[in-house]
This record gives structure tokens, sequence and C-alpha cells, in this order.
């Protein structure tokens, strides 16, 4: 499918958006920054997301939970048992003695999650779509329950403080800074894996499969190993994502990823544009900046209530739904098109 | 595509190239020459507060705060000038929705926009326990958490920037332990507790309290924030024959277990409510659901006066919240909410701090004005005093029972001291 | 693992009793939930919210005075037409799409109406009154409230009368007809349309019943479905997502179940409740995908 006019031009906007990623630090508080880094965090658990929904039409309403073992992965590994006794915690036996830099721990808390991820695709195989919702959703509300249960592990209810996060190797840049590019330059590197994958035959395979499991057999594509083997990137993502978000809030409990969160990633993967890997940067846009000014908005002068945010974030995404159904991505496509095409023409 | 590709790769080199650049900016505070949120004018503080989901009836509290700030910053105080010193309180809240993710995220605003002098009283123990480093190294003052754990005294040698307010759970649990030693020697006790670090503080308290007596805890049984029904404990609980029955949970859980004893058929003699749910509310909807025997004569504590409790329909300090919160307080504020009272009573002990830290305020000398604060708020039971020392890091630490009967608390008994 | 030596009959009895009960509360959402897949195919994940708001409408009828059965009535029939307005309004336009939009779209209502109620009513706990007393009867060392049996005679009562409707009535057999093959119906004359209009009726009226029911025990909270949604979840989906019968024998077992398993075995204790169940849920999906009254699923090329 070339929906864009040209992979030149496709080529540009992507340089356009690097640039701006690139620049932002310059033209924004500190305050701001941390926000778009949180911008960056979501982008990479909704190109994870979109991965398993948007390409291989599996749904997850657990990714929150994903998020929640890379967190817990990176914190535990930045502590070592050491932490966890100055902490005051009683450590399991399992982990290491020593803490770990946080930039180390990012692949480890991926590669962990992805494991586990993979494990949970094999009986989601068997699973139709909507057992496959239920279960995902079980597994982001039993999450909390289970992390307190293993206090040894995990800091039990009250959870894990990590040391404050610095720039590592005694680089001479700020905290924010370099929170921001660590998590933009990860979700850079993801971005272009996700685009190789979903470009090549293993997306071909994914598609083939969401679009008629049969046919797909009949072409060849084993569903079985394809599936899983989404679930298990799809996962990776998410445990990437939940330790920069760890390492950046530097704390985590059970409370930190909330059955919502799960809930609100779905919703702003659709939001952005289901199998739209440009629509994602738009849902983790609205991810981070729609709860906050749905309660203000900015040019309308109202004060809404604090309920309001998820109201209207319900709204926004019944809106998407009904009348744009390809989200924002196709809604952005649809109105650049004539531009493209007239630009197209000239040249 | 390959054309995209090569694209891709140039960018991702100038990436590479220009994040030096970026370097050479040092926007970490470049050594301030005055104290961040002070001014001539106005003294900025903030904090972080659930004002919607599941926690949001604490909602009143930071809007009972705004009231008594807004009525100094309107009156002349004792030295003549209006506010702190003829300094504006401006006062700064944002919703965290009760999520410590959130609450970081949100402190890190009043740190970097906001530019908060002090972060004052935000609510809930996790939730400070996870902006407590980020505050304690950029050595900005953590006063007055709205939350009874016992950390923020215990702890102060790791974090001295930090400091608590309220009687802690530990000291509260421990109250209700001596109180059963001395009035029902003999009673069986059956504990239910929330399964986190709130619930386990109370627990430890009341085994404290008990001392020597704790083997009259015959059952302990916890439950979860996702359970539905907690007819399956409390059966238990009533099979251990307990007539004593002491409830460690939060406002809607304990409607819950109360109803829930009531549906088995179980009527413990004493019934202890921990101050948390304790609240004119609750004790309504138990009434109407399983009967006023579940509620008269229930036992619980506090430290502030019970602006409900006919006993100070006349005390003038009362009168004044009344007052203050109508002429000050958002619109339709019910007076008879303890929330906006428990603000008033914490905004009266922050204005006080602000005063003793000086003329010239810094976060410095207000952290040392928490260390030697020795008055009486008006607004707690006569007899307390808010007290601390260098050694001393807990500010309340006196509180007196209370038993419910004609639909409120009324205290009893002399002053506990907590530690 | 052991099972404490001290097994009392009349305390496992106890257990299984007000596991029944509050197994009554997941089995009438359960309900809902399958009236809508049997009808229109599609899992409502705003089942839940949908009946907390109703009962926050009966609630607020209540207090202006209206005694309880007139109230009830009201609410069933403001949420039957709240339902048949959602079906016309939000589903109706997607209803040829793949069912994971559907899906997501009841999703978007199910974070609005949450927020919603919120917003109305505020976060206080409310006391909701319940037609029958809170007293109970004691059966062989058993106390049994007189509510819970009112709960789980009124759930009973449900599925039966659903039962007579679907079975015996024109309209209850157009309405399967529908579900079970939409083109042929319509050929038939039936306006199939308005007979999906109906279902979501029906599951909203029916949710609104269990929402009454809970929340005498669980107390009125713009959450109070939440989790209850969850169980009822796994109630439809265990007993097998497109059948009644299923639903309530599903919804029965987990009560039970859950309170057995935190009672009695140790390891699993008050914490691990419902991590267990839902496991024990995955196993039962693994082993039979389609539940335990479901039938098999003809999947579409």
């Amino acid at each position: 499918m070339r929906r864009w006019a040209s992979p030149v031009l496709q080529g540009l906007v992507l340089a356009a958006a690097v640039v701006l990623i690139v620049l932002l630090p310059r033209f924004t508080s500190e305050f701001r920054l941390g926000q778009f880094t949180y911008v960056g965090i979501y982008f990479i658990a909704l190109l994870g997301l979109n991965i398993l929904t948007g390409y291989n039409g599996q749904i997850s309403l657990g990714h929150a939970a994903f998020m929640a073992i890379g967190g817990y992965t990176a914190a535990i590994l930045i502590l070592g048992q050491k932490g966890f006794e100055l902490a005051g915690h009683d450590p399991a036996q399992v982990i290491p003695e020593h803490g770990m830099r946080a930039l180390f721990t990012i692949p480890i808390a991926g590669l962990v999650t992805g494991v586990i991820g993979y494990l949970f695709g094999l009986p989601a195989l068997r699973l139709a779509a909507v057992s496959l919702a239920l279960a995902t959703l079980a597994v982001a509300v039993s999450f909390p329950a289970l992390a307190k249960r293993f206090e040894h592990l995990t800091g039990g209810g009250g959870g894990l403080s990590l040391p404050l996060p610095h720039a590592p190797f005694g680089w001479d840049i700020s905290t924010p800074h370099w929170l921001y590019y660590e998590a933009w330059v990860t979700a850079a590197i993801l971005f272009v894996v996700a685009w190789l994958l979903v470009r090549g035959r293993v997306g071909r395979a994914w598609r083939a499969i969401r679009d008629g499991e049969i046919a797909a057999v009949s072409s060849g594509v084993s569903p079985a190993v394809y599936k899983t083997l989404a679930f298990g990137i799809s996962a990776a993502y998410a445990g990437v994502a939940g330790a920069l978000f760890a390492i950046q809030v530097s704390y985590i409990n059970p409370d930190t990823f909330p059955v919502t969160l799960s809930i609100l990633l779905l919703a702003s993967v659709v939001i952005g544009g289901l199998s739209s890997l440009s629509g994602v940067i738009v849902g983790a846009l609205v991810l981070e900046f729609l709860p906050i000014y749905a309660q203000a908005p900015p040019v309308l002068h109202l004060n809404f209530a604090k309920q309001a945010g998820p109201v209207v974030f319900g709204f926004v995404l019944m809106v998407i739904v009904l009348l744009v159904p390809g989200g924002m991505a196709s809604l952005i496509r649809r109105i650049t098109r004539p531009l493209t095409a007239a630009l197209a023409r000239k040249a | 595509m390959n054309r995209a590709l090569l694209a891709l790769a140039a960018v991702l080199a100038a990436l590479a190239v220009s994040i030096p650049g970026a370097f050479g900016r040092t926007l970490e505070t470049a050594t301030p020459t005055a104290t961040p949120g002070v001014t001539s004018s106005s003294i900025t503080i903030g904090g972080t507060f659930p004002l919607s989901g599941p926690a949001s009836l604490y909602a009143p509290i930071p809007r009972g705060m705004e009231a008594y700030f807004n009525w100094i910053n309107s009156r002349k105080g004792p030295d003549g000038r209006k506010g702190i010193r003829g300094r504006q309180i401006v006062w700064k809240y944002y919703d965290d929705g009760y999520n410590p993710a959130q609450t970081v995220q949100l402190t890190n605003k009043l740190i970097l926009e906001d530019k908060i002098f002090a972060d004052v009283g935000s609510l809930g123990t996790e939730h400070n326990q996870a902006i407590r480093p980020l505050l304690n190294d950029r050595k900005i003052p953590q006063i007055l958490v709205a939350t009874g754990a016992s950390y923020w005294g215990l702890q102060h040698k790791q974090y001295p920037w930090t400091i608590g307010w309220q009687p802690d759970y530990i000291a509260e649990g421990r109250a209700y332990g001596l109180w059963i030693t001395k009035n029902a020697a003999n009673a069986k006790i059956a504990v239910f507790y929330q399964n986190d670090d709130y619930g386990k503080d109370y627990l430890r308290g009341l085994k404290i309290g008990l001392g020597a007596k704790k083997s009259l805890i015959v059952s302990e049984q916890s439950y979860e924030a996702t359970d539905t029904s907690y007819a399956s404990q409390l059966a238990r609980q009533k099979a251990s024959g307990a007539n004593t029955w002491v409830l460690l949970s939060i406002p809607t859980p304990t409607v819950r277990a109360l109803a829930t004893a009531k549906a088995l058929n179980w009527k413990p003699d004493t019934i202890v409510i921990n101050s948390v749910s304790a609240i004119d509310s609750v004790m309504a909807a138990v009434a109407s659901r399983a009967g006023p025997e579940y509620v008269n004569g229930a036992i619980s504590s506090g430290y502030l006066k019970n602006n409900n409790n006919p006993k100070y329909s006349n005390d003038p300090i009362v009168r004044r919240y009344q007052a203050l919160l109508a002429q000050y307080g958002p619109s339709g504020a019910d007076s008879k909410n303890g929330f906006y009272f428990y603000g008033f009573a914490k905004a009266y002990d922050v204005v006080k701090l602000l005063y003793n830290a000086g003329k010239n305020p810094t976060r410095a000398s207000l952290i040392k004005a928490t260390q030697s604060m020795n008055w009486v708020n008006p607004y707690m039971i006569k007899g307390i005093k808010v007290k601390t020392s260098k050694t001393d890091h807990f500010p309340i630490s006196q509180l007196k029972l209370a038993r419910y009967g004609n639909g409120t608390f009324s205290e009893f008994g002399p002053l506990i001291k907590g530690r | 693992m052991a099972l404490p030596l001290a097994v009392v009959w009349s305390q496992v009895a106890q257990q299984v009793t007000s596991g029944l009960a509050a197994g009554a509360i997941y089995a009438s959402l359960a309900l809902a939930l399958v009236l809508i897949y049997q009808t229109t195919n599609v899992v409502n994940f705003a089942q839940g919210e949908m009946a907390t708001f109703t009962t926050y409408i009966a609630w607020t009828i209540m207090n202006h005075g209206v005694a309880y059965w007139p109230a009830f009535v009201l609410t069933l029939l403001i949420a039957f037409g709240g339902g048949v307005t959602v079906e016309r309004v939000l589903i109706r336009p997607v209803e040829h799409r793949p069912e994971l939009v559907i899906v997501i779209l009841t999703i978007g209502m199910l974070i609005a109406i949450n927020g919603l109620t919120g917003w109305i009513w505020g976060p206080e706990v409310k006391a909701f009154d319940s037609p029958f007393p809170n007293r109970s009867v004691i059966v062989g060392g058993v106390a049994i409230s007189i509510q819970d049996i009112g709960t789980f005679c009124v759930c009973l009562g449900t599925v039966v009368v659903l039962w007579l409707f679907f079975r015996f009535t024109t309209l209850g057999l157009a309405m399967r007809s529908v579900a079970f093959n939409p083109d042929a119906s319509r050929l038939m004359g039936v306006r199939v349309g308005w007979m999906l209009a109906l279902g979501w009726g029906f599951a909203a009226a029916l949710g609104a019943v269990a929402g009454m029911m809970a929340a005498p025990t669980v107390f009125l909270d713009p959450d109070m479905m939440l989790v209850i949604l969850i169980y009822a979840f796994a109630a439809a989906v265990l007993g097998g997502i497109d059948s009644p019968v299923g639903a309530v024998v599903g919804g029965l077992l987990l009560g039970v179940v859950i309170n057995l398993l935190g009672s009695y075995v140790d390891f699993v204790g008050q914490e691990l409740r419902l991590p267990t169940a839902l496991a024990v849920l995955l196993l039962v999906l693994v082993i039979r995908p389609r539940g335990l009254f479901g039938r098999v699923v003809v999947r579409r090329v």
C-alpha cells in the first residue's frame, strides 16, 4: 500500500519530525521537557501495542501490566540487594547483589518483559478476541495484588524509591535533558525496528493473519508462530517503556501502573490510528496532554471540573471511532494528500 | 523506500551530532540569589491532592486551606500587615488522581514552573514517599504531609527536609490497644485491615498497645482493593468468636464490612473504627444499612475538634470556621464536611510556620521553624499541643478517644500521648 | 497448601452461601453481557458503568421521595430507553465494522460514563436502599441474610423471565432469529435494526437490576461496578459467552470458588483470590475455549 505521495516526501516528513524532536529542548522549559519525555515513553509503549493490535489484530487491555514488569525489572536491577537493604526492605535472593547503571537496565527490562509476553502469548493463541481482551484485562487487574504479595521482589505496596536519575559516564548534561534524549533515542531506535518489521515479511504475515487467519494458513503462514512473536515483541516494547517510566519517576509501586492506564493505552492507539506507525505520535501526545487540557481548555477560558478529563477522553475516543475510522493519522493524511498531490504535480 | 531509509539514516546521524550541542546548556538552577517562591509581595507554596477519582473525597482539604489562606491574605495580621508579614500567600495545588507517578510529574511542575517555596500538606503515603527523594535532593521543604505513616518522623536523619503532621497510625493503633487492655481485659479481638503499609502500621501499633496481651487477637483478616465482597473474611472472623472488632480500613470498605457483618448476623460487643474512616457520612451510611447498633458506641479517636458535635456549636473557632468558609471557600462548600475543617487546621499551622520562618524566609529557616514548633492550634481538642524539637519530629502526637452516638463522635477520656 | 484440620462443616457452608450471594450479582451482570452478545455479537465493556449510572439515577429518584418499587420500575424504563438510544446512536454506525472497533467504542463509553458519574454525583460513598430487610435467618448454624436471598431470587427470576420471553413470545423469537441469522430474518420481514436496539435496551435494564441489587451491599460509589464487571466477564466467558444459563452458573461458581480458595488454601489467602480465580479461568478457557455451556464457534473465513 502506498499511502503517501512518495517515499522522498515520507523521508522528509520523518526528517522534519526528528529535527523537531532534537531541537525541542532549546525552546521549552524544563518542566515541558519532562512532559515530552513522557510523550516519548508513551510513544514506545504505543508502538508495541500497535504492532499487536493494529497490525496483528490481537487486543490487549493489559499493557500497563507489561509496563509494570519492565519498570520493576529496571528498579530491581538498579537497586540490587544493597539498595533494597538501604531502603529498609528485605530483598529476595534472586536479586543481584549490586545495583546496575540505570541505562543498562532498559534493554534487560525489554528482554525480560518480552519473554514473559511471549509465554503469555502461547495460551492466548487459543483465545478468541473477546476472551483475549478479558484475559489481558485480568492480568492488568491482578498485577497489583501479585506485586504486593511478592514483597521481597517489589517492596510491596510501599513500592521502591530509586536513586534520582543523573546523566551517566560523567556527561555534562542536565538531568531533564538526559532523560529526554534517553527516551527519544530509544524511541527512534525502536521506531526504526518497528518500521522494518512491519514493512518486511513478518509484517506481511501479521497483517495476513489479522485479515483472515484461515486464508493466511492456506498461504503458508503459521498463525501460532507469528501471533506469539507479536505478543513477545509488543510486550518487550511495553517493558522498555516501563523501565524508562520507572527511571523518570524514580519511584515505582503497584499504583503507578493502574488498570486505567491499560485502557487509556488502547484508546490512544485507536485515536492515533490502528496500523499506522506515524499515528502513534499523535496517540502519545493525546495520552499525555488531553487529560491536562480537558480540565482547563487553553483557548476557551473555561474551567471544567477535575472529573472532565476522563469524560473528554472517552468522548474523543468515541468520536474518532465513529467518524474517523483510521484515527488521527488518516485525518492528517486526508488533509495533506491534496497538498502532496499538488506538490507532486508541480514537480 | 531505500531513499527514505537513507534520509532516515541521515537524520539519525544529524541527531547524534546535534546532541552534544545540547550538552552545553546547563539549565539546572544557576545558583539563585533569592529564595525561590519568595518575593517582596508574595510567597508561593503548593501541594498535590486527589481531586478526581476514588480518593477524591479528600478534595475539600486543599480547598479548605485555600479559604484560610484567602482570609489570611485579606486580613491585617498582628503586625498590621496583610498576608504573612506583608507577603500574599499564593497556593497552588494539583490533582494527582491518587497515582504516585502523577504526583511526581506534578511536583516537578510545582518546582520548575510554579517555583514553589515549599511543598505543603500533599496527600497520600506512597505519594509523599515518591516525591520525598526529589524534594530533599533539591533541599525543598516537604512539610505537614497529609498522611499518618510513621516514616516522616522516624526517617528524619535520611530526609531532613520532610516532616509530618497528624498523629501517626502506629500511635493511633497503640491508643486502641491500650484502651482495650484497660477496659476489656478479656476481649477476643478480630482485626480487619487493608493489606498495605497503612493497614499494617495500624496493626503494628495495636499490638504495641496491647503489649503482653497481644494474644487477645484471635483473628487477623485483610482485604484488597479488588475485593467486591468481604463475606469470606468476615465469616471467619465471626467463627473465631471475637467480641471486639477493630476495623483498620478506608471509608468505603469500612461501610461494606459493617453491612456485611450485619448480613452474617455478627454483632461484636465493641467496634473500633480507625480515624480515617470515622467520618459522620460514613457512619450515617452504616446506620442506614446495617442499623444504628453497629455505629452507636463505636470507638475511634481524634485530635481535631469535631465541628459537627453540639459541644462545639458555640465554640468561637468553629463559628469562625463556618463564617470564613462561607466567605472565602468555594461556592456551595458544606461546612459540615470535616475535611474543610481539617484544611483549616492544617492551614493554621502552615501560616504559623511561615511567620516563624522569619522576615526573609529561606527554605532552611522554614525547616528550622518546623523543628521548634510549640503552640496550641485552636482547631484542635483542648490540651493538645503542636510540638517539635531537634529530636522530636512528630508535630502532633496526642489524641483523644471518641465514641459515636447521636449522629456524631464525642471525645472522652484523658489525652493520650502517642509516643 | 494443606487444609487446616479444623474444617468445620457449618463454616464451609457459610463460605458457600456468601459465595452464592456474591455470585448472584456477578451472574446478573454477566447475563446482561450475554444478552447483548447474543443479539448483537458485541461485548459491551461499558455494561458495568451503565449499570452504575442507572443505579445512581435510581438513588436520585428515591432521594426525591419516590418509594422503592416505583423507583425501581422507573429506573428500568430509563435504563431501557438509554440502552436503545446507545445502540441507535453509537453502535448502529459501526455495526459492520470489525469486532475490535466495537469493543473499543464500548471502552470509550466506559471511560466517559465512569467520569460522568463521578462528576455528577461526587466520590462520597452513598447508602442505597434495598427492598429486602438486612436481617438474617439462621439455618443449621449458617447465617443467611434475607437481602442475599432476595438478590438471589431476583437474579434467578430474571433468568426465568428472560427464558420465557425468548421462548414463548413473538418478539423473543424475532430477536433470537436475528441473532442466529440476520439476513434470513430480514427477508422474513423482521425489523432487524430494532431487534438489535431492543437487545441493548433489555441488557441495560438487566444491568440496572444488577446495579440495584449490588448497591445495598457494595454501596454506591462511581467505581462500584469496575471490578464486578471483571467478575461478570469471567463468569460469562466461563459459562460460554453466548449462553444465559452458562452466565448464571459461571457467576455462582466463581463466587463460591473465590470464597473457598481464600479461606482454605493458605498460599492463596485473601490476597491472591482474584489472581487465582482468573488464572483458573484462563486454564478453563485454554482447555475449552467456548466455555462450559457455549456453542462451538464457527470461524469466518
